[in-house]
């Protein structure tokens, strides 16, 4: 399955695939463009420059969630995530378009309230069982040249600048938590079974939002994926592909090639996002 | 409520995310992952009855290959400088950072922590030139890792804030 949105500036693209081994891919994904405009019909105004005003500034979203394996439901978790924010944000479309530095906080407000809600959303989904669904999510806004994160899990956010590749996100698992807290090393989190347990999921027990920005420039590449790529396809692999790749569509389509040549354990996903040089 | 936008401003390694860390969870890591764009973390403060909740803009220090993001910094409403006492040139380059800070923010609250305290036999600022740069800056020591300092550092912000607040919302 893929989608693919070219907004003025940024040609981006997703694909998804159930992986190898899985039966169901409980992962879901987002590309959208939030637009506010004006159709003018008729006018007798010689300069019709004037309705720029109605105009706004278009906002790309670009979201990935991935159910949790394991437990019943992770794929309607997942979807249900989805729903609720791209839901919330309809709601909120305003608060993007009007966006300014003023009201940065108020927007970012919504976007965590947005995940607060799909997290109460998932949770009655479950109707209180324990260790009901649960799923990640990694959602970045664009509104050139700002880009806005909230994660909660494992999935990543990464961006290639400068032909560097940097990772935006930090995984909520316990082998990271138990890294940070000098318990483990990061071999011993990497081989530990219940490294990549996460401590943080929506309908989990425990969810946290974690919120930033990054200010993107022209050739500058985003990518937000699901761990069915990264358990596979190292840093380095990942940087050469989002550098090689002539567009988004084939980047993801070599990011999901290699991933599933890497064994293809789990679900994958990832969306590319590439702003214009 | 009252939100304020703080900003933690400082070279790299200067212990900006640990600070956070420390005033907002109450943890301290040694490990030592560089900050990239900026992470956003939110805290509320009680000041003489009256809530605040700071909304801290971790931004990712200033180092050799890049310089600090002047847009990250409009609409700071206080700045709070990291300077790292082991390293002479992070403090050393305070009042170049501050030139660009206030280009970008304008003259807004300023605190200056100066981290790493619990190092203290390590520093290679001497108190001569603490005394000094405490004639220019709001200076606080702080240590992230005890977290000495910590609250209070966070505390001056908020008060400068808030003692601010009338000019501008």
């Amino acid at each position: 399955m893929t989608a693919t949105a070219v907004a003025a500036r940024v040609d981006a693209s997703g694909l998804t695939d159930v992986g190898l081994k899985r039966k169901v891919n409980e992962d879901h994904f987002v590309i959208a463009a939030l637009q506010k405009s004006a159709d003018v019909r008729q006018t007798s105004l010689p300069d019709q420059r004037v309705f720029d005003v109605l105009r706004g500034p278009e906002a790309l979203i670009f979201l990935v969630a991935d159910g949790v394996g394991g437990r019943p439901g992770g794929a309607l978790a997942s979807e249900t995530a989805v729903t609720s924010l791209i839901e919330y944000l309809g709601r909120a479309a305003g608060c993007i378009h009007q966006l300014d530095v003023d009201r940065e906080h108020e927007f970012l407000g919504h976007l965590e309230a947005a995940v607060h809600e799909a997290h109460q959303r998932v949770v009655a989904q479950s109707g209180g069982k324990v260790m009901g669904p649960a799923t990640t999510l990694t959602m970045a806004t664009l509104l050139w040249p700002r880009c806005y994160l909230v994660h909660v899990g494992d999935s990543r956010a990464f961006y290639l600048h400068k032909g560097v590749l940097k990772q935006l996100t930090r995984d909520q698992t316990t082998g990271e938590y138990m890294v940070d807290a000098g318990a483990w090393t990061e071999e011993m989190a990497a081989k530990a079974p219940m490294g990549g347990t996460l401590v943080s999921a929506l309908g989990g027990d425990e969810m946290t939002v974690a919120v930033g920005l990054v200010d993107l420039q022209p050739g500058d590449v985003l990518l937000l994926c699901t761990d069915g790529l990264t358990r596979h396809v190292g840093d380095e692999r990942i940087a050469e592909i989002l550098k090689r790749a002539p567009d988004a569509e084939t980047a993801c389509r070599e990011l999901v090639a290699d991933a599933l040549a890497g064994g293809g354990q789990d679900n994958v996903t990832v969306i590319v996002a590439r702003t214009q040089s | 409520m009252i939100q304020k936008k703080v900003c933690m401003v400082g070279l790299f390694g200067t212990g900006k995310t640990s600070l956070v860390q420390r005033f907002v969870h109450t943890l301290f890591s040694e490990r030592y992952l560089s900050t990239v764009g900026v992470k956003i973390d939110r805290k509320q403060v009680e000041l003489d009855g009256t809530s605040v909740t700071l909304v801290l803009w971790d931004l990712a220090g200033r180092d050799g290959q890049e310089d600090i993001t002047t847009s990250y910094l409009r609409g700071a409403h206080a700045i709070l400088y990291v300077a790292d006492g082991t390293r002479r040139e992070t403090c050393d380059q305070l009042p170049e950072l501050r030139a660009l800070v206030r280009e970008a923010a304008g003259d807004v609250p300023e605190v200056v922590a100066l981290n790493k305290s619990d190092l203290k036999e390590r520093w290679t600022i001497t108190d001569a030139d603490e005394q000094a740069l405490a004639s220019t800056f709001d200076l606080i020591r702080t240590s992230a890792k005890t977290g000495d300092g910590v609250e209070d550092a966070f505390q001056r912000i908020a008060r400068a804030t808030l003692a601010t607040r009338e000019a501008r919302p």
